[in-house]
Parts: structure tokens; sequence; C-alpha cells
């Protein structure tokens, strides 16, 4: 590539021309000479042009000049008599030699000229096809890095600088307060030394005077990246040989180059917004199913409260102590919900440590049925484990209360009298230190698509009725032993909730 | 004797209901989920519904677009805080009047009384059709657009007239400003809630604030007719 950039030939070429016109000449000489007495004055000199015309087509006026002085020799000295001398004998041979040269030269200059025209024509085709794949690269839909990189090798490429690099603002680490610093973002060509980094940007990412052209060796060029009348980098060539021509490619490249990074930064922007417009809406939804959540009993407490102060309205002893059993039971759910909650956020944000400690299954299981005695009738609980389970190295009050969640989930969406089983065994492979327990309902289920969703914080099921926070800090509690939480798609009628917890070193 | 049919899937909020509705010589018809719920309508003919928005099987609004479908039992939405735009869409699609969670029994037993009354007085003079609508002391003459508060006659305008009527017809089913722009003001209507505002604004200086009727606003919903309890 870098060979095409220089203009007109290369002088091995012209020794190559030269050599072809001289070898030619001295052939058709050699070849001619037993017969030019039978030879007409101008024959030669037409036979002559031959050999000079390829040495010109091979390396250019050069050997056409030295051709046609060679030719001349040649034609004078041994076809024009008297032989053998500079001389020449009649005016009708000095006509013969001067059209000659002159015919010579004339063509030797044309084909010259159309050899140069026809390599630029090359050179501009060569620069657009260039300009071409910069461009189609530009506009694909790659990231910001690749980009960058892509602006870099292309015109490391091209122009064949020691080294190209993009220089372009960031977010200092600092943060906003000392605005945007400059960093060599891209670049292409020999590896950058601290040196050459450190003469681009200085510490405070100011840059430092690049020398524009102003011949000092090794020279280096650097062009302004202007979008929107907004300077958006810089684009420094180092030692790089430039052509007249080269400065307006230059120009379009950092045009393009300025348009793609504007284009980047503006994308980055849109991606940001977007971002936290998705965070904004998570949180909408989370504080949606929290309040939710927290509503429910507060609306019973509120109704049964109001009702037992209506004057003379509750007369029953009977009623009297329902309500008053309801309040207590919701004010519990209430506290243990806001518990969770917190328990929740401080596992998340690293602040709470869990407690492992062994435990038994069965003893687990009972804590978790005596937290929900008085939401589901403890007969229609059914427990199952094999007599040899390991004990459980767990958080008992996590872990019970990710019973207690899936117990209450279960016992609010199966009818009312159906059974609902919890069950336990080590996991099927030996190697693997968890134990599997499992809630099972007789419920509608959990549709196929909804299965992932509804442990996610704001989930609704499809009906339309919230499966509220429940599952979300179930599986909160169940990743912060290590252990996973998924519904079991097997059961073709209610749902089955499972997940792991890790198992003790020891036998129970 | 008033048979009130209770939809939540809360067991808790039902229980405190059926026992608070219970005390108060109602009888109470439970359902949990909204199939469950067009069901017992059908069967039980409830005097009243008390519908939540979120059940686990169908959604509130639907349940009450399809008990409209067969039966005109006033319905009461229990809404959640926040829930606005549903409960407007609920108001729209048939609904009679909404309470926000949490909610007193006191609340609630007004709102209940307000739905039974004029749901009673509705079905008892068979609306338009017999020429004339009373609420209360309030009698509207369709035939002669003609509206009398306690035997005095009300100067009106045309527009005045036909939302005083219109409101008469649906009283004690709070009207959201779509439904009054839609059916008062024409097809062509719908977001002006401006109109109605001052419209209800001139309705209710002309009513006065003397016993009878009283044209209620409820904020950012709409306008309700209720007569004044003795």
């Amino acid at each position: 590539m870098p060979s095409t950039r220089a203009n007109g030939t290369t002088p091995e070429r012209a020794v190559m021309g030269g050599a072809v016109a001289l070898i030619g000449l001295v052939a058709l000489a050699l070849a001619m000479l037993p017969i030019r007495t039978h030879l007409t004055v101008a024959a030669p000199a037409l036979v002559f042009v031959i050999p000079v015309i390829l040495g010109v087509v091979v390396g250019g006026f050069a050997p056409g000049a030295v051709g046609a002085l060679a030719g001349f020799l040649l034609y004078d000295l041994l076809f024009l008599p008297p032989y053998g001398r500079l001389t020449v004998q009649s005016p009708q041979d000095w006509i013969a030699l001067a059209v000659y040269v002159a015919v010579v030269l004339v063509v030797a200059r044309v084909v010259t000229n159309l050899q140069s025209a026809r390599q630029e024509a090359d050179r501009r085709q060569q620069d657009s096809t260039r300009l071409f794949e910069l461009s189609q690269a530009l506009i694909g839909d790659s990231t910001r890095a690749q980009l960058l990189d892509h602006i870099a090798e292309t015109v490391q490429a091209v122009f064949t600088p020691r080294w190209t690099a993009l220089v372009l603002p960031v977010d200092g680490p600092s943060g906003e307060s000392e605005g945007p610093a400059l960093a060599v973002v891209a670049s292409a060509g020999a590896a950058l030394s601290d040196e050459d980094r450190a003469s681009l940007i200085d510490g405070g990412g100011q840059t430092r005077s690049l020398g524009m052209m102003d011949g000092s060796a090794p020279s280096r060029v650097a062009v302004a990246l202007v979008a929107s009348n907004r300077p958006v980098g810089l684009l420094v060539l180092h030692d790089v040989q430039f052509a007249r021509q080269d400065r307006s490619l230059l120009g379009t490249f950092a045009n393009q180059a300025a348009l793609a990074v504007e284009r980047a930064q503006l994308l980055d922007q849109a991606l940001r917004s977007r971002l936290l417009e998705e965070i904004d809406r998570w949180r909408g939804a989370m504080m949606g199913a929290v309040s939710h959540d927290l509503r429910t009993p507060l609306a019973s407490v509120k109704a049964a409260v109001s009702a037992l102060r209506q004057d003379g309205a509750i007369t029953s002893p009977a009623d009297r102590a329902e309500l008053l059993e309801l309040i207590e039971l919701q004010s519990d759910r209430l506290a243990r919900l806001v518990t969770n909650l917190l328990d929740m956020t401080r596992i998340e944000s690293g602040a709470l440590s869990l407690q492992p400690a062994d435990i038994a299954f069965d003893e687990l299981a009972g804590e978790a049925l005596d937290a929900v005695s008085g939401l589901v009738p403890p007969d229609r609980i059914t427990v199952a484990s094999p007599p040899d389970l390991p004990l459980l190295a767990i958080d008992h009050v996590l872990i019970s209360q990710v019973l207690v969640n899936l117990l209450e989930n279960a016992a609010r969406l199966s009818p009312d009298t159906s059974p609902i089983r919890i069950a336990a065994q080590p996991v099927d492979d030996p190697a693997v230190p968890l134990v599997e327990i499992s809630v099972a309902d007789d419920g509608p289920g959990i549709g196929a698509h909804d299965r992932e969703r509804v442990f996610e914080m704001f989930s609704q099921n499809s009906g339309g009725g919230r499966a509220g926070l429940g599952l979300a800090i179930a599986k909160a509690f169940v990743e912060a032993h290590g252990g996973t939480i998924w519904i079991d798609p097997g059961p073709t009628t209610g749902a089955r909730v499972v997940f792991t917890v890790p198992r003790a070193a020891r036998r129970p | 004797v008033t048979r009130v049919l209770v939809v939540d899937d809360d067991p808790s909020l039902v229980k405190a209901l059926r026992i608070g509705l219970t005390a108060r010589g109602d009888d109470v018809v439970i359902a949990h989920t909204g199939a469950d719920a067009i069901n017992q309508v059908a069967l039980t003919n409830p005097d009243l519904v008390i519908l939540d928005l979120g059940l686990p099987d169908l959604d509130g609004l639907e349940v009450c677009r399809r008990i409209r479908e067969f039966s005109r039992v006033p319905v009461v939405i229990l809404s959640a805080y926040g829930d606005e735009r549903r409960k407007v869409e609920a108001l729209d699609g048939g609904a009679d009047d909404f309470i926000t969670k949490p909610f007193g029994m006191a609340e609630l037993e007004a709102r209940l009384r307000v739905a039974v009354r004029h749901a009673a007085a509705r079905d008892g003079d068979g609306g338009a059709a017999s020429g004339s609508t009373v609420v209360g002391n309030l009698e509207i003459d369709h035939v002669h657009h003609m509206a009398t508060l306690g035997g005095v006659q009300l100067h009106l305008t045309g527009r005045e007239f036909d939302l005083l009527s219109y409101l008469a017809l649906h009283a004690g089913k709070v009207c959201t400003h779509h439904m009054i722009l839609k059916d008062v003001w024409g097809p062509g209507y719908g977001e002006e809630s401006n109109y109605v505002r001052v419209y209800a604004h001139r309705l209710r200086r002309k009513l006065g604030d003397d016993e009878g009727v009283t044209l209620k606003t409820v904020p950012g919903i709409g306008y309700q007719l209720v007569v004044d309890p003795q």
C-alpha cells in the first residue's frame, strides 16, 4: 500500500525502463546492421521509436529521454553515412534525425502524462473506497470502543504515520466538578510510549502544544474533530509523510470521524437516560408492591378496629374475640413484613450477615407452622422428610420465613380445605451438600411464562392478583444462603415451589 | 335486611367485614374470586356488592362489567391508594361508588346506605320512562323540561337542566367527568372536565345549601348527587 501513495514512478522502475529502451535499441540496431545499405533513411528511425516508447511505458519520461539520446547516437553513427562518425552528409538526414528525436520526446511526454493521470485516478479511487469503508463502519451499530478503534486503524492504514492516536474528553474519575479530562481513547500503529502519551496529555488532562506541521522532526499532524460547531476530539498522526492531496483527505476523514464520535456520544446519553427510566419504573413498581403488601393487613386491622369502636355495633362476645384475634394476627403479619423488608434490603446492601447454625428440618418446619398457625389451620399442612435427612446449616430465622411466605401463598391461592405439603430430601447428587425443600398446594398453579417472573419484586400473576412480595423476599433469603429457588414445572395441578439450602457437615 | 356480597381475596379483611356487617344486621355473602362473585350475584341476588379491584383470577374492572351485563345491583369498589386510574375506569364501567383502603366501618356503612337507598329509588320509579324523577325534594319533569326543589321551580338553562337530570337519574352514583361529558355534552366530548366544573358550580348555587339534595364533588373523579339523610 505505501508505494502507491508516492507520486510518479519509483527509481527502480525508471532504471528498468531505461534498460528496456537501451537493450531494445541495441538489439534492433544489431539486427538491422547487416542490411543497412538496403534501408531507406527513415526506416531505422521508425524502428528505433519502438523500444524507446516501451521504456517510457515501463519507467516514465526519464528512460524516454535517455532512450531518445541513445537512439539518436545509434541512428547517426550506424545508419547515417558516413558510418561511425557523428557528421551527417545530407540535409535530408538532418531532418530524419530531428524528426526522430522530436517524435520520441513528444510521445514520451504524452505517455507519461497519461500514466500519471491514471495513477492519480487510481489513488482517488482508493481514497473514496477508504472513505466509503470508513463511513460504512461508522454507520454500523458497533460499540463506541469499536468505533474509535476503527477510526484510528483506518487513518493508520491510509496515511501510514508511525502511530495514530484519538484524543477525546472523558468524564474524569473525580466526577463532574473538574469537568471532562482528555484521554487517548484509541490508537493504532506503533505502541505509544509514555512520553508519547505525556506529549498528548499532561497530568491534568490538558493538551500540550502539538507541533502543528511546524517542520520540526518528527512531523506530527493534529486535526480537530468538530461536529455541530463543537469540538468533540482530536486526531493525532505522528511522524507522517504528507502529500498535498492528503490534507484534504485527512480533513474529510476527520469530519466523518467527528460525526461518528458525536453520534456515539449521543447514543451513550440516550442509553443512560433509558437506564435511568428503567430504574425509575422498577422503583415505582417496587413501591407499589411494598405498599400493597403493607396496606392489605392494615386494611383488615382498620376495618376490625373501627367495627369494634362503633357504639353497640358488635355485641356478641364471640364476634369481639374474633375481631381482636384478627387484629393481633394482622398486626403480627404487618410486623413480620416490615422485618422481612428490612432484612432483605440489608442483605442486598450487605449490611446483614447470616447467622448460620445447625438445625434439624423438623424443628425448622415446626417454627414455620407456629408462625402461620393463625392463618392456616395446622391440619391442612403435612410435613414429610426421610429419617436420615442431614441437619441444615442455615440462619433459621430467615429460612423459616421463607417457609412461612410459601405457606401463606399456598394457603391464599388454594381452596380452603385442600392440603398443603411440605417435604425435604437431600439433592440427588451426593457430592452437592444441599437439601431440597418444597411446598406444594392444590391451587390453580403457575403458568410456564410466569415461573421466572413471580420471583420479581413487583410481579403480578397473569390473573391480575398480586403474588406480593413473599416470593421476592424468599428468593433473596435463599440466595443469601447460596441456594436457589424455583417453581417445579412438573405437576399438572397446583403449584410446587422448591428451594435448596446447605446441609450441615455432621449427621444428626 | 340488606344482602351484601363481599368480594375480596384477603381472608382477614373479608372476615372483619363479615363480622362488622352482620352485626349491623346485614346478610353477608362472600366471594374470593371474580368468577365466584359473578355467580353469587346471579344466584343470591344481593342488594349490594363490595368489590375489590385486585382479584386473583379476573380483573375487578372486568367483574364489574360482567355484573352490569345482567344486573343493576349497586357496586362499591374497594381500591388501593394510588389506584386512581382504575377507580375511574371502574366507575365508567358501571360501578356506583368507591372507597379507598384502609377504611373505617362507619365510612363504609355510610357509602353502602347511599348506594342502596338510591338504587331502591331508581328501581322504584323507573327513571325517565315515567316522565319524572324524584330525588329527595328535587323533582325533575323530563317531559316539560322543568325542575322543582321543594315545590319551587328552578330557573335552569338547557345545559344546566340536562346536567341536573342526568345526575338525578344516576343519583347516588359517582359520575365521572368523562361519563358526564359524553352523555350530557355529546359523544364528541370527553376530556373537557372544566366545562363540567363550571356547570356544576352554577347548579350548586341554584340548588342552594338547604336541606334536600347535595351535589357532591368527588375530587379528581367527578360528581355525585345525594339526598341528605334526614
